[in-house]
């Protein structure tokens, strides 16, 4: 009886937290050897969902089943002992581990007291080779990258044995090989009888994986589409609701010289040298590989970072002092890669964030009502969903703190505008929002300068792209040459004819 | 390893056979000048006074003398300082011990590497030499007298003390306790700190202890006026106590309701006599123990006869440096002296 | 708001079970209300309340400091020394003292944003430094006033008088002021505005533009400022200073107020209010011992346990509300 029936069953389960209804008994089934695409806009439930099955949170309503057995997972100790793993997105490693410590990291071997260091690096290896990643047990988290830290991840997961794998996020910080790498992986596990639920907001990640597409919305099931058909148009209608019409890309036209960058050498490429030029109402994209030195260039442009040598002017002017309040004066601001981190001050509100960088400009005493019209416009213009300016920043989706960022870099009336991964972490709808925000301060006279190690949104959002390899430019390819081969061939070293 | 054993045999012969001997045992040398050291057991203006005192003595017996005052008032602060000196060779120390009950395998330890006697405050049970300084018991037996004399139909009495692990602080507390309740001479009793005390006229409220911490001294003085307001008379056991108190005394308005007694000379306190709020004082000699350490080490340092010294020190080993009662009557003319001791004049 | 409602609760549930235990069947009333009492305890609350809001001015940057304690004793001995020794008129003194501890304040701040030192570090070695540096300089003499500031030591001991029995202690109105620009710096100036945010994320903040460096030191200076014009109330209130004594564990007592009041030791948050009212509940609380107690031996221990107390309770509190949310 137990064989043929489903590895893992979720039937009628509801949560709701204060104020919200996160899920409303929602219903999918997983099967030994399928991966399951959990997709659905930030907001909709999906990491809710995540958390029910990973233990983090007791449903208020409903049932799992594994194996035709019902459970009630006591915790997330207690999932992984019944065999469900959850892969974090952020990468939930210690990075001062050894990754023979990480992968026994709570179910160390030992004999006695003591630890049985050998037995764990051996053991270690084995299951490491089983996804793929050939590395020294020896050596620390610390010095893996990032698509290395998500194979140990799953290493880790099958050390444990688990049947259920709950995927969230794998590839948002992994490159196009290392991604091409995990789904091998998953394609393996797969053919060995493991169920994987994947969540992920790349749709074409999700055509190439699944073999089901469940869809979520405001914590309903919204529909399920059988892998084959699920096409693009359908899985975003399965996620919003409605067609999003892929509006025409606007065209624009470029201005004069707003940033002029010559001879600019970072502290990660000491002997490459960068020039390039970005005109106002341009949106110009950086391409290159993970580690080509993208991000230490708009670190370096923004004087985050002090740059070895070389001069930036901004509007004609050159920059003279250090540091990102002087860039931010002259007009070139950025939103930073890591939001959490560099981006946003997550205890603090949304009005205080918007009004963080400008507040100085309205004289010494705080200016609310400044303060308020300006988080009442930027709420209205970036469309930023909250329940007011006073809420907590950090509890927003990524989608909308990306807005916030926006929103109080736009306050500082910028002349360029700099992005590292601008929709890292943000969902479809924001997505189309942000884009759309993007083209149209492009056309009203900015110029954007935006990095990212999405491809197609490389493709979709830039007027010419500069791509990188090992610090230096290593080609650039105006909009008419631009495509997945010409960026990636001049990304590896090879010449574009 | 062997060969210990047979020197320090050879050495005890060279005792025996020849005890008249000059021998420079522990390296006296009579012609040198004596490296001696004077430790107080924390750092106040009374130690400037004795320290006054052993510059005095150090310039008229020619000796060289360092003086150390443990900043924190610790045991092992003390215990640093005398290995210390130890180790640095000098010969003869005198030491007024913070905890003597549990110094006394120190001090032992220390006078068999010199000549060690104690000041201020003993350790009887200690191998130090001689004693020198005043009855702490009896200082505060005669602190007692003085607050009979200021409030004598009696009342509540509250005592304020740095702290009270420090032997003379203890002594001079039950001498005062014992004063007022009339009881018999014995320096060995103990009352604790909240024992309830209560004689004929007087009664023991409280103790307190502020360690030495001057803003919580009056903190606490002003507390005990507001929680009782029948006090008679409140004592200050240190010497930076009794102005704190009277400046609380003054604040709560109760000048010649309160009456208030005091320890030691400090400035404001002699100041407070003189203006007739403080009852009187009674206050050591440190200029003295000073004067009298130096003077007594140097001769015992400079004797190389074990016999010869023996009949140097003072009878049952203790030199005493009396305590005095200052009051309105003999104020102005103790201030004088002391400003000319202390070089302030 | 929420954070301070705890310890206000309970300086109300200390003060009236101090009021209840103070009764005095002689004079028919609560000695804890005597106007003189409570003149006295609001003074003890206006000198280490002004020590409270130091210790939070770094504590918000995500620092500490340590030296206070030691700051105090720089201020308590450098100003009777200007004063009596060198005849320096009080008005011109004062100043040079807070100038000089202002600058202490400036070389922790330049040791902390530009070496990029610790702060526990650079403030655990400043609490050694100065107050051997003062040991040594003062000789181990106690440092009086001498008469030389009668005027000026009505900022420690004047009263303005309300009642008959009950005068407004100086230093509280020292206090109010300090408290009153503190909480205006807080939270109406951009400066302040950005205080916390740095204190919160300071690497965020920096990304914004925010000169974090230069408000640290900022930061730095006026903790150690305020220190030292606390240093000069305890001396102006006492009268003279021990350099091996005066100030000793101020430090301590300065944070616990400021942690106690809500101020979060990992930086970015706290109010002004709670900071005093963190001040206030020490110094009722060695108030109560006094009143109550037959000896003061278990002081430490009261104030310790009450401390702790408070703090589980108000987390257990917080805990059941979130959980009933």
């Amino acid at each position: 009886m137990a064989s043929d029936a489903p590895l893992l069953e979720v039937a009628g389960i509801s949560k709701a937290f204060p104020g919200v209804q996160a899920l409303s008994s929602v219903d999918f089934v997983l099967h030994r050897g399928e991966v399951v695409a959990l997709i659905g806009e930030n907001g909709a439930g999906k990491s809710t969902l995540m958390k029910v099955l990973a233990g983090v949170h007791r449903p208020d309503a409903g049932l799992l089943r594994l194996l035709g057995q019902a459970v009630e997972l006591r915790g997330p100790a207690d999932a992984l002992a019944r065999g469900i793993a959850l892969i974090h997105q952020e990468l939930s490693l210690c990075d001062n581990l050894t990754v023979a410590a990480a992968v026994y990291l709570g179910a160390e071997l030992r004999k006695g007291p003591f630890l049985r260091e050998r037995a764990m690096q051996h053991g270690a290896r084995a299951v490491l080779a089983q996804v793929g990643l050939h590395v020294d047990p020896r050596q620390l988290v610390a010095t893996l990258s990032p698509g290395q830290k998500q194979l140990l991840e799953i290493g880790r997961a099958l050390r444990a044995e688990a049947r259920v794998l709950i995927m969230d996020e794998p590839t948002s910080s992994l490159t196009q090989v290392e991604a091409e790498r995990l789904f091998e992986v998953t394609d393996e596990l797969r053919r060995r009888g493991v169920g994987i639920v994947y969540i992920s907001h790349r749709l074409g990640e999700v055509s190439r994986l699944a073999d089901r597409v469940v869809g979520l919305r405001d914590g309903r099931n919204s529909g399920e589409i059988p892998g084959r058909e699920a096409t693009h148009e359908r899985m975003v209608s399965l996620m919003v609701g409605r067609t999003l019409s892929q509006e025409q890309r606007p065209s624009h036209s470029p201005g004069e010289v707003v940033l002029r960058v010559r001879g600019v050498r970072t502290a990660a490429f000491p002997e490459a040298c960068v020039d390039f030029e970005v005109r106002s109402g341009e949106v110009v994209g950086i391409a290159g590989l993970l580690g080509s030195g993208r991000s230490e260039l708009l670190r370096a442009l923004f004087g985050a970072d002090r740059a070895l040598a070389g001069q930036i002017e901004v509007g004609g002017v050159p920059l003279q002092r250090h540091g990102p309040a002087a860039a931010a004066a002259a007009g070139l601001v950025l939103a930073p890669e890591d939001r959490k981190l560099q981006g946003l001050v997550l205890g603090m509100s949304v009005r205080d964030n918007l009004s963080l960088p400008t507040l100085h400009r309205r004289g010494r005493f705080i200016d609310r009502a400044y303060e308020r019209d300006l988080c009442a416009r930027s709420i209205a213009e970036l469309g930023i969903r909250t329940a007011g300016g006073g809420q907590v920043v950090g509890s927003l989706s990524g989608g909308n703190q990306q807005k916030v960022v926006l929103g109080k870099w736009l306050a500082a009336n910028p002349k360029v505008l700099v992005l590292d991964e601008p929709t890292r972490g943000v969902d479809v709808g924001a997505r189309a929002e942000i884009y759309a925000r993007l083209h149209e301060l492009a056309g009203a006279g900015l110029a954007v300068l935006f990095v990212s190690s999405e491809l197609e949104e490389v493709l979709s959002l830039a007027d010419r792209v500069l791509v990188l390899n090992h610090g230096r430019i290593a080609g650039e390819l105006p909009r008419a040459r631009l495509s997945e081969e010409t960026i990636m061939m001049l990304a590896t070293g090879m010449e574009v004819a | 390893m062997r060969i210990l054993p047979l020197v320090l045999l050879s050495l005890l012969a060279a005792c025996g056979s020849k005890p008249a001997a000059p021998t420079p045992v522990g390296g006296a040398d009579p012609a040198a000048k004596p490296k001696l050291a004077f430790v107080t057991n924390c750092v106040a203006e009374f130690w400037t006074i004795g320290k006054h005192g052993v510059e005095a003595a150090a310039k008229q017996f020619d000796c060289d003398v360092t003086v150390h005052m443990p900043p924190k008032n610790t045991v092992s602060e003390q215990q640093q300082i005398l290995q210390d000196l130890i180790a640095r060779g000098t010969k003869g120390i005198a030491v007024s011990p913070i905890d003597p009950s549990n110094m006394t395998g120190l001090l032992d330890d220390i006078a068999a590497r010199a000549t060690v006697v104690t000041h201020d405050s003993d350790a009887p049970a200690s191998k130090r030499l001689a004693y020198i300084g005043m009855d702490n018991y009896e200082a505060g037996r005669l602190c007692g007298k003085l607050i009979v004399e200021a409030v004598p139909q009696g009342g509540p009495i509250v005592i304020l003390v740095g702290n009270l692990d420090q032997d003379n602080a203890r002594r001079r507390r039950q001498g005062i306790i014992d004063e007022l309740l009339g009881r018999s001479m014995d320096p060995t009793r103990f009352d604790a700190q909240d024992a309830k005390l209560k004689g004929d006229k007087f009664e023991i409220r409280a103790t307190f202890t502020d360690q030495t911490d001057h803003p919580k001294c009056k903190a606490t003085a002003q507390d005990a006026l507001t929680r009782w307001n029948d006090l008679a008379c409140m004592v200050g056991l240190f010497e930076y106590e009794p102005p704190l108190i009277l400046e609380a005394v003054q604040s709560a308005g109760r000048l010649g309701k309160v009456a208030m007694v005091a320890f030691d000379e400090n400035e404001q306190t002699l100041q407070g006599i003189l203006d007739g709020h403080i009852h009187g004082t009674v206050v050591q000699n440190p200029y003295e123990y000073g004067f009298q350490s130096v003077a007594l080490l140097n001769k015992l340092v400079r004797e190389p006869d074990a016999t010869k010294r023996a009949a140097l020190l003072p009878k049952d080993g203790f030199l005493n440096i009396p305590a005095r009662q200052i009051r309105k009557d003999n104020v102005r003319a103790f201030w004088d002296d002391l400003k000319q001791k202390t070089g302030k004049k | 708001m929420k954070k301070i409602l705890g310890i206000a609760a309970l300086l109300v549930v200390i003060a009236l079970t101090t009021t209840w235990l103070s009764w005095d069947a002689s004079s028919q009333s609560y000695t804890f209300l005597s106007g003189y009492n409570l003149q006295n305890l609001l003074q003890r609350i206006g000198m280490f309340g002004v020590l409270s809001i130091a210790a939070a001015f770094v504590i918000v940057t995500g620092g500490i400091d340590l030296s206070i304690g030691s700051v105090v004793c720089v201020a308590g001995c450098m100003l009777p020394w200007l004063l009596r020794d060198h005849g320096v008129p009080p008005l011109i003194a004062m100043p040079l003292v807070l100038l000089l501890c202002a600058a202490i304040g400036l070389w922790h701040g330049l040791l902390i944003v530009g070496l990029g030192l610790q702060p526990f570090v650079v403030t655990l070695c400043g609490l050694l430094l100065y107050r051997g540096v003062m040991r040594a300089f003062t000789g181990d003499q106690t440092m009086g006033l001498g008469g030389t500031a009668d005027e000026l030591r009505w900022l420690a001991t004047g009263r303005i008088p309300i009642t008959e029995s009950f005068g407004l202690p100086a230093p509280l109105l020292v206090l109010a002021l300090v408290a009153v620009v503190t909480s205006i710096f807080w939270t109406r100036t951009v400066a302040g505005r950005h205080l916390f945010a740095l204190g919160r994320n300071e690497e965020a903040a920096r990304f914004a533009g925010v000169a974090t460096g230069r408000l640290t030191v900022l930061a730095y200076v006026l903790c150690s400022l305020l220190a030292g014009l606390g240093g000069c109330l305890f001396v102006l209130d006492v009268n003279s200073a021990q350099a091996s004594s005066f100030g000793n564990f101020y430090e301590l007592y300065a944070i616990a107020g400021a942690v106690l009041g809500g101020v979060a030791l990992r930086g970015g948050e706290g109010m002004v209010l709670g900071v005093v009212l963190g001040a206030c509940l020490m110094q009722l609380l060695q108030n109560t011992i006094n009143l109550v107690a037959d000896s003061n031996q278990l002081e430490f221990a009261v104030v310790g346990a009450v401390i702790l107390a408070g703090a589980a309770v108000d987390e257990g509190v917080r805990r059941f509300f979130r959980r009933r949310r």
